[in-house]
């Protein structure tokens, strides 16, 4: 539905002429609710609604039990946390009366949902969410964005689709908003600033929202169930050769537990798995010219241990993805696994997992001569649409879902939306409550992460396809991955890459793929 | 093209077709009233359909990025003919289309064959039909859950001791065929079970009487009487199935989504996979275009040769 | 019936392969049952449990977190209204291609079937443009416009069938009385392959429920989604794939169709003697 631009509301106005309450409203209930709840009675007081984002009210009585959490807990550091900072009035003042149109996928959809009213009462704006079924989601956006004329003002999405759709204008820049309202970019960790947030050295295009890595993940109790030894997070699994070693000893005991699990699907999941693996053996994607150079050396020795760690895995890997991968490792089907940082935490809650008291993260294995370069993979990224009426609005209720504190309750909740802010992850009291966080925090200042390039969507899905058919032995690793290079040379030549004028420019966005380049390793 | 030759004389033994007598219309209305009565029909599908129809073929002459068109002619069909994702797509859907479709042919046949005399058939239908009312994307679920989340497959069969090992459902090329088969032949065996036992229920009693008294057995009866007064709509019921299976997408999207290295994938995802992954939408469109000639030439081939056979 | 048993294959056989069957079909649907009814955890496990902990968790969440009564009603709504539209379409141009002789029947029959041939991901993007165009999107009206044209062909040709079938002398004999071609149709055909057009209808319903990807587009809010669209939402983003939930909303569906089919069924069987009456 075309979404009618509000007119400039002010309590003053408000009261003046009441028809202005029905001219406000618009379409549909929800708009006619709020903009009469805001108005009718009058807004309350910010301090008041901020007193309640605490984490008695947010987080789950479950897990407040589990780590003892008191309800004024401080999971993030309330000087870093942008919602504590700004002038609400001010915001009323300018928006009162607004909305925004809010595109999520399902499953977030209710972390969203709950965390939206105090947005409204805060801004005065009424906020229409509409949720979208994950999988589809990208569908129904493509549809929204051919359309010419999105009906959305805010989306969320996988951060790779960045460039697909930042470089097709889609979306509104929004330094000056950062700028004005002084977001606190500078807490985010460097890699998910540089990579979901600004944009091909062309300014903000995002607002990093579920910043991911990907991480090893063991279980101590059932390591030492098999093994008699047990595992710290740094010494005992120091390279690939000993994860694949350690995992083929775990992968006797049989009893429906396999070694370890991966994600070799088709599509994306592959190349996830493999990126992971080959950025630690020192493979780069491309060269300075954006010329593909992943299938050398490194690219071919990673895709061999991703083979030889499937002897080790569960029969059905290549057809993994994340779904399956997650449902197998909290119902207690591996012994250990290659996945994002939530299988660390959603692993530590009863509610959700069956080895709730048996899960350790440990450190990145390296390879000799390699990298270490944990990988930022995937995650998602928050935007406002270039169509859109409420384009400032929008951005500020995406500072809003950002804001530390949220997103550090939001970890304590283990509901798979992760925070990138330094002062959350090194938070002490947040460490108490995310198994992974230390680790992960530490890991951050080294991530490695692919450039979101126009066009990288549809090759991390044929590099994909390409890596599967390795893993299901349709072809060797070299073949596949000179494959993928090829589709890679083919899609960026289709994207205008190689014709003079690319459309990012490289020395721009090289140092955000790694940003761990001339550091010591903590490991 | 004859769909038409046969008049469904079922209910008698061997009269011919006879024409139509209007004895009472004025010629022009006698001529107009079957358009009237196909117009409704004709004019909805066209409304709906029309627009959509043109616009994939128009854009199948396109390249189509997002909202920009670039005009390139046949170039996405010759790519398209010599992309061997396409052919293996077409491979595959023949291969598991072929598989479920013949599987479930002979199943809901000899089902039929043995419960349409039989006076507990109410019963039985009701319970046959169960699959077939539930979303089909929920059945795919099921299976999903059965043959590779669950581990549920393995587990019988290991316990049964058929298998001493699981079964890998989705990296192996033929087992991971076989799941989206059972899933299709679990489900719409029904569609095509309700169908013969209505059509072999409907006729005549007298054919198989007279047939009986003379001393032939069951087997005789139904393989050579029963068996070909019903092929007409056998024909019918294969064709609707058979269109169906050929767009076969939701059970590849839930279960498989292509794997192992595409050998699942059928034309319907490589179309998606093509569109709204690739967003390569002008390529998607020349797939389906193809797609669309090739199922309009086989169904045109199909229904003509069993109604000729069907007759008599 | 004449008992034709001592002619019949013989009854142990018969009882075999379909009870065989019968339990091929049931067993996975219970299972599927109670897999709706258990925690989540107790799903995916290293050796999968049959007989889980019942709880009627994942059914109170589904309505709960979720506006599930609008998305039933939806679906309700836009299947009955999808059916209603075809067989209005249907039962007249079933009815021409059975009987009548005219220049372009072929073409048109085929026409027909044929638009059920088109792949929806390649169609689903004009579609909704054209509902949007049309000031018709997030309706009800839409998915129900939407599903008729999606199920016509299937309706029009399961009907046509079964009007096949019945033998002209009744026609005919109807005529010689002076009964217009029209009266012929609505008080002797109809109600003579009633069985047929039920059984069409069912079928569409089954069809309607389950469509997705233009669900998926055409809806954006509770006024619109339906059931198959609530079911994806349980399937994705960060919560892997609820199965329970899956299951629950399944049965939701499964529950007002199997109702109907049990209802109509006398229908069914009443209609399905026709055949042997001799006329």
């Amino acid at each position: 539905m075309p979404m009618k631009g509000g007119s400039l509301l002010t309590r003053r106005s408000m009261l003046r002429s009441g028809a202005v309450l029905g001219a406000a409203a618009g379409f549909g209930g929800v708009s006619l609710v709020s903009v009469s709840r805001g108005f009718a009675a009058d807004l309350p007081d910010p301090a008041k609604v901020l007193a309640e984002i605490n984490v008695g009210k947010y987080v789950k009585a479950d897990y407040r039990k589990q780590y003892g959490l008191a309800d004024d807990e401080l999971l993030w550091d309330p000087k870093k946390d942008w919602i504590r900072t700004v002038d609400w009035e001010k915001v009323r003042s300018e928006f009162a009366g607004k909305t925004v149109k809010f595109a999520i996928g399902a499953a977030d959809a209710e972390s969203a949902q709950d965390g939206l009213k105090p947005f409204e009462q805060l801004s005065g704006m009424s906020v229409e969410l509409v949720p979208i079924p994950d999988d589809s989601l990208y569908d129904k956006v493509v549809a929204e964005f051919v359309s010419g004329n999105a009906s959305f003002d805010a989306l969320q999405f996988f951060s790779p689709w960045l460039g697909d759709f930042a470089g097709q204008g889609f979306l509104a820049k929004l330094d000056e908003f950062a700028e004005k309202w002084k977001l606190p970019l500078d807490d985010f960790y460097d890699t998910y600033k540089l990579n979901y947030g600004y944009w091909g050295g062309q300014g903000l295009y995002g607002i990093p929202f579920d910043c991911d890595i990907q991480q090893v993940h063991f279980r101590p109790k059932y390591f030492k169930e098999v093994t008699g030894g047990s595992i710290d997070t740094k010494n005992t699994i120091k390279t690939y050769d000993d994860l694949i070693k350690f995992s083929g000893e775990l992968n006797k005991a049989g009893k429906g537990v396999a070694g370890i699990g991966l994600m070799g699907g088709r599509g994306f999941w592959s190349t996830y798995t493999w990126e992971h693996i080959a950025a630690q053996y020192g493979m780069d994607l491309f060269n300075d010219k954006w010329e593909p150079v992943f299938n050398g050396d490194a690219g071919v020795k990673a895709l061999e241990t991703i083979l030889a760690l499937q002897k080790n895995a569960p029969t059905g890997i290549a057809g993994w993805g994340w779904a399956e991968n997650r449902a197998a490792w909290l119902g207690g089907q591996l012994a250990s696994n290659i996945s994002w940082q939530d299988s660390g935490t959603q692993a530590t809650r009863p509610d959700q997992s069956k080895i709730s008291d048996d899960v350790l993260t440990i450190y990145e294995p390296r390879v000799s001569g390699g990298r270490f370069a944990p990988p930022n993979i995937a995650g998602s990224t928050s935007v406002v649409t270039a169509t859109s009426k409420n384009a400032e609005g929008a951005f500020l209720m995406l500072g809003f879902l950002t804001t530390a504190s949220i997103m550090a309750m939001n970890e304590a909740n283990a509901n798979g939306v992760a925070p990138g802010y330094r002062s959350v992850l090194a938070n002490p009291n947040l460490r108490k409550v995310s198994q992974p966080a230390e680790v992960w925090a530490t890991e951050l200042d080294y991530a490695w992460c692919a450039p979101r390039l126009p066009g990288m969507f549809e090759m991390e899905q044929a590099l994909g396809n390409e890596i599967n058919k390795a893993i299901v032995g349709q072809s060797s690793p070299k073949e596949a991955l000179d494959a993928g290079a090829k589709a890679w040379k083919e899609i960026m030549d289709k994207n205008g890459f190689y014709g003079g004028k690319p459309p990012v420019d490289f020395a721009a966005v090289a140092d955000a793929t790694w940003v761990g380049k001339g550091k010591t390793p903590p490991v | 093209m004859s769909i038409a030759t046969t008049t469904g004389d079922k209910g008698r033994a061997a009269s011919a077709a006879r024409p139509r007598l209007y004895r009472r219309r004025s010629p022009m209305r006698r001529k107009l009233f079957p358009y009237l009565l196909v117009m409704p029909a004709v004019v909805y599908l066209l409304g709906i359909t029309l627009y959509p129809g043109i616009y994939a073929m128009v854009q199948s002459l396109f390249r189509v990025r997002f909202a920009s068109w670039q005009f390139i002619g046949l170039d996405n069909y010759q790519k398209l003919f010599s992309d061997p994702e396409f052919w293996a797509s077409l491979w595959n859907t023949f291969v598991i289309g072929a598989s479920a479709l013949a599987l479930q042919f002979v199943i809901a046949l000899t089902l039929a064959a043995f419960a349409y005399r039989d006076p507990w058939v109410r019963g039985w239908r009701i319970v046959f039909l169960l699959p077939m009312l539930f979303m089909p994307s929920a059945v795919s679920f099921i299976w999903k859950l059965a043959f590779n989340d669950g581990g549920v497959v393995n587990d019988l069969l290991m316990g049964a001791g058929l298998i001493s090992s699981p079964l890998d459902f989705l990296g192996n090329t033929w087992l991971a065929r076989l799941s989206l088969v059972i899933t299709d032949v679990w489900q719409w065996t029904p569609f095509l079970f309700i169908i013969f036992v209505a059509a072999l229920q409907s006729q005549d009693m007298e054919i198989e009487e007279a047939a009986r008294l003379d001393g032939a057995r069951w087997r005789q009866i139904f393989f050579n009487i029963s068996l070909p007064m019903i092929k007409p709509i056998v024909a019918v019921a294969l064709v609707l199935r058979g269109i169906d299976i050929v767009t076969m997408f939701t059970s590849v999207f839930i279960i498989t989504g292509g794997t192992p290295g595409g050998a699942t994938e059928t034309v319907s995802y490589f179309i998606y996979r093509n569109g709204f992954k690739r967003f390569d939408f002008g390529y998607a469109s020349a797939a389906s275009v193809v797609l669309l000639v090739a199922t309009v030439i086989l169904a045109q081939t199909f229904v003509k040769r069993f109604f000729k056979s069907g007759r008599d | 019936m004449k008992s034709l048993k001592h002619r019949a294959p013989s009854k142990i056989l018969r009882l075999a392969i379909l009870g065989a069957w019968a339990l091929f079909c049931v067993l996975p649907i219970l299972w599927f049952l109670s897999i709706g009814l258990r925690p989540r955890t107790e799903i995916i496990l290293p050796q999968p449990l049959y007989w889980p902990t019942w709880t009627i968790d994942a059914w109170n969440m589904i309505w709960s977190d979720w506006p599930m009564g609008y998305y039933l009603r939806n679906s309700i709504v836009a299947v009955l209204g999808s059916v209603v539209i075809d067989l209005l379409l249907a039962i007249p141009a079933a009815y021409a291609l059975a009987r009548y002789r005219f220049k372009l029947r072929e073409d048109i029959g085929f026409y027909i079937l044929s638009t059920r041939m088109m792949a929806p991901a390649v169609v689903a993007i004009p579609i909704f443009f054209l509902f949007r165009n049309l000031g018709l999107l997030d309706t009800v009206w839409a998915l129900m416009l939407v599903y008729a044209a999606m199920n016509l062909s299937l309706v029009t040709w399961i009907v046509r069938s079964y009007m096949l079938d019945i033998p002209p002398e009744i026609e005919d004999a109807a005529r010689t009385d002076g009964a217009t071609d029209l009266k012929i149709l609505v008080l002797i055909i109809v109600p003579m392959c009633l069985p047929g057009i039920i059984t069409a209808g069912v079928i569409a319903i089954i069809f309607g429920i389950n469509e997705f990807l233009f669900t998926l587009l055409i809806a954006s809010t509770k006024s619109a989604y339906t059931l198959s669209v609530a079911l994806a939402n349980f399937t994705g983003g960060s919560d892997g794939v609820i199965y329970n939930a899956i299951s629950m909303v399944a049965f939701l569906a499964f529950m007002p169709v199997l109702v109907l089919l049990i209802a109509i069924q006398n229908h069914l069987s009443r209609g399905l003697t026709m055949g042997a009456v001799k006329g």
